[in-house]
This record gives C-alpha cells, structure tokens and sequence, in this order.
C-alpha cells in the first residue's frame, strides 16, 4: 500500500519517523516533503495535489497542531483530511469519512500515539453504503 | 454573544447539553439541528452553522458530530470559515488565537461532557493574536478554495443527493 507523506517545519521530526516506520512495516511511501515546505498551507496542499491527481487512498499530514493541514487542505473541492489524535477517530474516519488523509499534531500526538493512529487508519477501508451520500454532499462544496 | 450550533443524529443529546451550557454563560444560541435522533446528514446542518458565521448570523460556531471529522469538514468548506476540528484545551486555544478560527468541531463521541464544556469555554474566551506570521498564513488559507456561488446559502443545494437518499440509491 502506497502513503503519502507531508510536513511543515514544525511535523518534519515526527513525519521522519513515521515515514521510518511505515518503510520497517513494508509501506510504500512517497515523501513530498523530503525537506519541509515553509508552512502547513503549503505542505498539506502539496499532499492534496497527490492523492486528488493520482488516486492515492491514505495519505499523512503532520504540523504543530493538526488542525492547520486539515483547515487548509478541506479547502479544496474534493478533499476529505480528518485531524486526528486517538486510534478510534483515527478508524472511524477512514470507514465513515473515507477520509483521504489524516492530519497529526507533532505538538499534541507523541511518538507511540503517532504510529498507532497511523496504523489504525492504514487498517480500516472506507464502508461505502449510507455513508457515501455524506460523501457526495461534502465533494460538491468547495 | 450569538453561537450557531449543529449536529447530526449521533449527538443530539450532548448538543441539548451543550445548547444549555451556552445559554446559562449568557449567550444567544441559534439552533441549526438536527433535531432528534432520525437518521441524517451532517453537511446539512455544517453548511447551515458555516453560513450563520459567514454571513454575521452568528458570532462564532460550534458543530459536533460522533468524531466531529464530517462536519468540521464540511463547515470548513464554506467561503468565510476556517473551521477547527479539536479534541483538546491547547488546540481550541490555538485554533483561536493563531488561525483566528470561527468554527470549533469535535467529537460528540468521542470527546467526554466535561471536555466538550471546556473546549467551547477555551474557544469563546481565547482572542486572535494578530502577527505578521499568521496574518500571512491566514491571508494563504482564505484564498485556497474558489467561491462556489450555487453552494452559498442556497437552501436546495443537497436536494439531489436528498432525493436519492430518499429513493433509498444509498444503502449498507
């Protein structure tokens, strides 16, 4: 399974090990941010720009608090980017949401939390059903 | 001050809860539903909460759904909203002070009576602390979506997704 990865300044640590862990597991990964972009805006567009042009299914944004790479990258038509720090959100997103990426808070998730959400929401496959018609609401707004 | 308020049908109590504690602070609230507990959809009621904001109905917005991802998503895809999606006290403040957010979302769910009180409690009495820095970024976030005119404040919007769902095209 391919996962795109993205950082600002403030994730790159975090992000680093993740992309280490998910590479130790047998991921494929695709790192659009080998150095960081200046800030979350930039980063998480950038992963944005992959999993809407290329179909990638999971994809990781990381900065500070999570919440910048999911306000930024919600703004674009299409995309669904779940800010998340705990395992439950983290598989409840992906079948209910089909969230296209998470986001993660380098500031507010450790190490151990980060690979364990990570993993939850690489596990999970979105459910489809009554959920999709939430889903085509949210794809026809901006 | 006026706080708009929805959510979807997983989380109706915890709304009724939450409706209660911001009148007992003194504010106004705008109810935007759902309702009750009958199954529905929650951009429906994010858009409503997104446009009381965007269009000076509303001082601020709270939306919650069961892990507050699905409609913070779709209050945040609205012209004029930059919407949150917190599960702690640290980032409600940040949202606030740093993003200038006017939309805070959580988890019904997931995020427990007591927190979901603190979390609006920190959100309102935070205050944007204006910099360069995140004027720029906020400047960068405001200018990523294009404006949808059919989308803004337009009633009908979800009609034909409302209408399948109706027909019963959507199913487990």
């Amino acid at each position: 399974m391919k996962v795109v990865l993205g950082s600002d300044k403030n994730g790159f640590e975090l992000k680093e090990k993740v992309k280490k862990y998910l590479k130790t597991n047998g991921y494929e990964v695709e790192d659009v941010s080998e150095t960081p972009q200046e800030d979350f805006v930039d980063s998480s567009l950038a992963v944005t720009d992959k999993v809407l042009k290329e179909g990638v299914k999971k994809a990781v944004m990381f900065d500070e608090y999570g919440v910048g790479s999911a306000m930024a990258s919600n703004k674009v038509k299409g995309m669904v980017t779940a800010n998340v720090i705990e395992e439950n959100t983290a598989h409840m997103t992906a079948m209910h949401n089909g969230a296209k990426a998470i986001s993660i808070g380098s500031g507010v998730v450790a190490e151990k939390l980060a690979y364990n959400i990570v993993q939850y929401y690489l596990d999970t496959e979105y459910a489809g059903g009554r959920h999709q018609v939430r889903l085509d609401m949210l794809e026809k707004m901006i | 001050m006026i706080i708009s308020i929805g959510n979807d049908h997983i989380v109706t109590e915890t709304k009724i809860q939450l409706s209660n504690f911001l009148k007992s602070l003194g504010h106004t609230v705008i109810d935007e539903g759902t309702y009750d507990t009958s199954r529905t959809h929650y951009p429906i009621y994010g858009k409503r909460v997104a446009e009381d904001v965007a269009d000076g109905r509303a001082d601020l917005g709270v939306v919650l759904c069961g892990t507050g991802i699905g409609i913070s998503t779709a209050a945040d895809k609205n012209e004029g909203v930059r919407a949150a999606l917190v599960s702690n006290l640290v980032a409600a403040r940040y949202a606030k002070e740093e993003l200038n957010a006017n939309i805070i979302g959580f988890g019904g769910a997931t995020v427990g009576e007591h927190l979901c009180e603190d979390i609006i409690s920190v959100f309102l009495n935070s205050e944007y602390k204006e910099t360069p820095e995140n004027k720029k970024i906020i400047e960068k976030i405001n200018n990523i979506a294009t404006p949808n005119p059919e989308q803004k404040d337009n009633p009908h919007f979800f009609d034909a997704e409302n209408e399948k769902w109706a027909k019963g095209v959507y199913h487990d």
